[in-house]
């Protein structure tokens, strides 16, 4: 089943001379429960297509269906809670909120909608990652892949049907970066989630069902490895 | 979690943080709130005083810009003469609640005696040869406005009507003790004469060239206010005011128009025996009657001598000016006056200090928390909320802040202005050189002023620090928070 559709998506950054096109006309869609991972050299736009996969940020041109809904067409507001239900991110820094405790980092987004948290929901996702005994930590008090566990903790805690992580193993040694990986995997099996991993690390990238290679700003290769 | 609670947490889990900020403000709040204690307090000051001065003022000749002219000038000047008329329209503006114009004239008696005080020294008595002991103090205003404010009270009797004042009928108030050593009741009569004199240049001897007597009943007696209990430890003011006290004493009232006559009487008296001086009049075709008149106009409440000051100077004749009790403020309250201005500059680069210096620390601060605003942004937080979070840690910790400098500044600010206003004390000249109306003066000195000088902790300097304390910490936050309000949440977190 298509999860998400994208249709001639373009990104301009800057205007007149210093104008930056880092998106060229992609287009491509991806079916639900996929892993798919995006490869590419520096520069070549990788970041921004996740960006706009995840309506973070806005398109110059094109369209991203996300289970039919033209999330583009939706106002700050809809597409606001829109993200926040369907789309989990994962970034290289982890991105957490100093002054909250780790429970606090990984329930935030239902906090901030007003939502009740699902309490088995986040006692499988605390147990799964391993997090049990440092709910009451600050970020601070904890190791790089520690934190990089909350963050996709909070990636998680919604249910999205998505989870958009760019270079979420960029800060870690490869025995915490197979473990991430291992886990984002697990999610993927157990919970039938998408998801698209940004990488420069070709072990990662050939765990993948698909590998889409990207070089300036146009899709270069887009190849199938596990049906 | 809303984004209130997030402010708190922001608070309790940065402790080291919110102790600098703290800090900061605590630091700058003493000096904005000292500045503002002063000012408060100089401001009572200004006013309570201002209040004890009254609201009398009166129309005159500008006697400083007189003596500041060159003396050719000065020479060549005549001034013009304020008449009724102009003294009426000015009594009749609406912050008048009363007014009178009075003409005066000095006489002696024959048949009764000055009143001369009790247990004074020797030194103070009133020169036993003084001719004219009485002064004929002309009204226009048929309750006295002395009485009405206060100066003296009617003890006996009554006040003029209108029609004495209008007909010129010959009635007096006199003083109390004044009638009680010439054995005069209300109701009994005396006798004053009006003695012309010609004064001889070669001689330099006065002789008595015409004479007529004035024949005044008693209508009422009024006792002087005696001042000087109060001040009884302040010898010095005590012993100036005593000197005062007998020519009221000895101050009659009457209707304008009885001085009026004997001033004309004395006026043409003067001619006849004076060829001289008559030509000379006649030369320069001066009316040979002439009326002068002082005003004294008293004003709803002391606020509304400068909106008077403003609506009278067109009307008058050049060179004339409005004098008011209040003038006399600007003399006593020197130490008061650079106080007020220390305070006021203090208060200003305080506050752009404050604005400054906090603006540089919340931005500092945000600068380190870009990235975790940058993730409420990307969670889709509302921008308005995310600045309403930092506002809260900001404004909770200002809050803190001020309070206890609302304290503590007040405190410096008494400890502070003491040593101000000795360090003053040296350089306050006592004495005044200038034109002196009774009418206008109080006996209030710097040091009057000085004690009524008071730091203290009431509700509009409580008010008025909270408002300027928490105006300046909104702005210096909300200056580095336009800075939020334009962050792009992906540029934060790529
Ligand atoms: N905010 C921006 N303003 C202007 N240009 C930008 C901006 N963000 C990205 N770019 C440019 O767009 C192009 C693509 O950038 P992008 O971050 O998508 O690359 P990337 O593939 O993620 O690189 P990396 O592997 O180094 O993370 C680059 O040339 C970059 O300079
Ligand atoms: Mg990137």
């Amino acid at each position: 089943m298509e999860l998400m559709r994208i249709e001639n998506l373009s990104k301009v950054y800057g205007k007149g001379d210093t104008a930056v096109k880092a998106l060229d006309n992609v287009s491509f869609s991806v079916k639900q429960g996929e892993f798919v991972a995006i490869i590419g050299p520096s520069g070549s736009g990788k970041s921004t297509l996740l960006h706009l996969l995840g309506g973070v940020d806005k398109p110059t041109d094109g369209k991203v269906f996300i289970e039919k809904t033209d999330i583009y067409g939706l106002n700050e507001t809809q597409l606001a809670i829109f993200r926040r239900r369907q789309i989990g991110l994962i970034y290289q820094f982890y991105n957490l909120l100093p002054i909250l405790t780790v429970e606090e980092n990984i329930t935030l987004p239902m906090l901030l909608d007003a939502h009740k948290v699902d309490q088995k929901h986040f006692k499988e996702i605390v147990e799964i990652l391993g997090l049990q005994k440092r709910l009451d930590y600050l970020p601070n008090q904890l190791s790089g892949g520690q934190q990089q566990r909350v963050s996709i903790g909070r990636a998680l805690i919604s249910n999205p049907s998505i989870i958009l992580a760019d270079e979420p193993t960029g800060n870690l040694d490869s025995k915490n970066s197979k473990e991430i990986i291992d886990l984002l995997k697990l999610f993927n099996k157990t919970y039938n989630q998408t998801l698209v991993v940004i990488t420069h690390d070709d072990r990662i990238a050939l765990q993948a069902d698909r590998v889409i290679s990207i070089e300036d700003g146009t899709i270069a290769k887009d190849e199938v490895i596990r049906p | 979690m809303n984004f209130m609670k997030r402010g708190i947490l922001g608070i309790t889990r940065k402790k080291g943080k919110s102790l600098i900020l703290l800090a900061v403000i605590f630091i700058l709040g003493n000096l904005i709130s000292g500045a503002i204690s002063i000012q408060q307090a100089t401001g009572n000051v200004e006013k309570t005083i201002k209040e004890r001065l009254g609201t009398a003022a009166t129309v005159d000749l500008d006697h400083d810009t007189l003596n500041n002219m060159p003396e050719d000038e000065w020479m060549d000047f005549e001034p013009e003469e304020l008449g009724v008329n102009l003294i009426k329209q000015i009594g009749d503006l609406p912050y008048v609640k009363y007014y009178d114009y009075s003409m005066e004239q000095w006489m002696g008696s024959e048949s009764i005696e000055p009143y001369q005080g009790e247990e004074m020294d020797e030194d103070f008595m009133m020169d036993e040869e003084d001719e004219i002991p009485f002064q004929l103090k002309g009204i226009n205003y048929a309750p006295i406005i002395d009485l009405e404010e206060g100066k003296a009270t009617l003890t006996d009797g009554r006040v003029f009507t209108d029609e004495e004042i209008e007909n010129g009928t010959a009635v007096a108030v006199i003083s109390e003790n004044l009638a009680a050593e010439n054995n005069l009741e209300v109701g009994d009569t005396f006798t004053l004469v009006n003695n012309v004199y010609s004064y001889d240049y070669d001689t330099d001897e006065e002789d008595i060239v015409a004479s007529r007597d004035v024949v005044l009943e008693v209508i009422g007696l009024f006792d002087p206010k005696s001042v000087t209990q109060e001040s009884d430890e302040d010898s010095e003011s005590n012993m100036m005011f005593m000197m005062e006290d007998p020519y009221y004493q000895n101050t009659m009232y009457v209707p304008n128009e009885i001085v009026i006559d004997e001033t004309n009487y004395n006026w043409e008296e003067t001619l006849k025996a004076d060829d001289e001086l008559a030509a000379m009049m006649k030369e320069e075709g001066e009316d040979a009657s002439f009326e002068y008149y002082e005003p004294i106009y008293y004003l709803n409440n002391p606020e509304d001598i400068e909106p008077f000051r403003e609506e009278v100077l067109p009307l008058l004749p050049e060179l004339y000016t409005v004098i008011s009790a209040t003038d006399q403020y600007e003399r006593i309250s020197g130490p008061m006056e650079s106080m007020s201005k220390l305070a006021k500059y203090v208060l200003i680069v305080a506050v752009a200090a404050t604005i400054l210096i906090t603006g540089l620390v919340v931005l500092l601060f945000l600068r380190d928390r870009k990235r975790e605003l940058g993730i409420y942004l990307s969670l889709g937080e509302k921008r308005s909320k995310v600045i309403g979070q930092i506002l809260i840690e900001v404004m909770v910790v200002a809050v803190v802040g001020i309070t206890l400098s609302l304290f503590s500044g007040n405190l410096l600010a008494g400890q502070v202005s003491d040593t101000i206003m000795n360090s003053d004390d040296s350089n306050q000249s006592e004495y005044y050189e200038g034109v002196y109306y009774p009418e206008l003066e109080s006996e209030l000195t710097t040091e009057d002023v000085m004690d009524s000088y008071e730091v203290n902790l009431d509700a509009s300097y409580v008010l008025g620090f909270y408002g300027i304390g928490l105006l300046t910490i909104l702005i210096s936050t909300v200056i580095p928070l336009i800075y939020i309000v334009r962050l792009n949440p992906k540029k934060i977190l790529m």
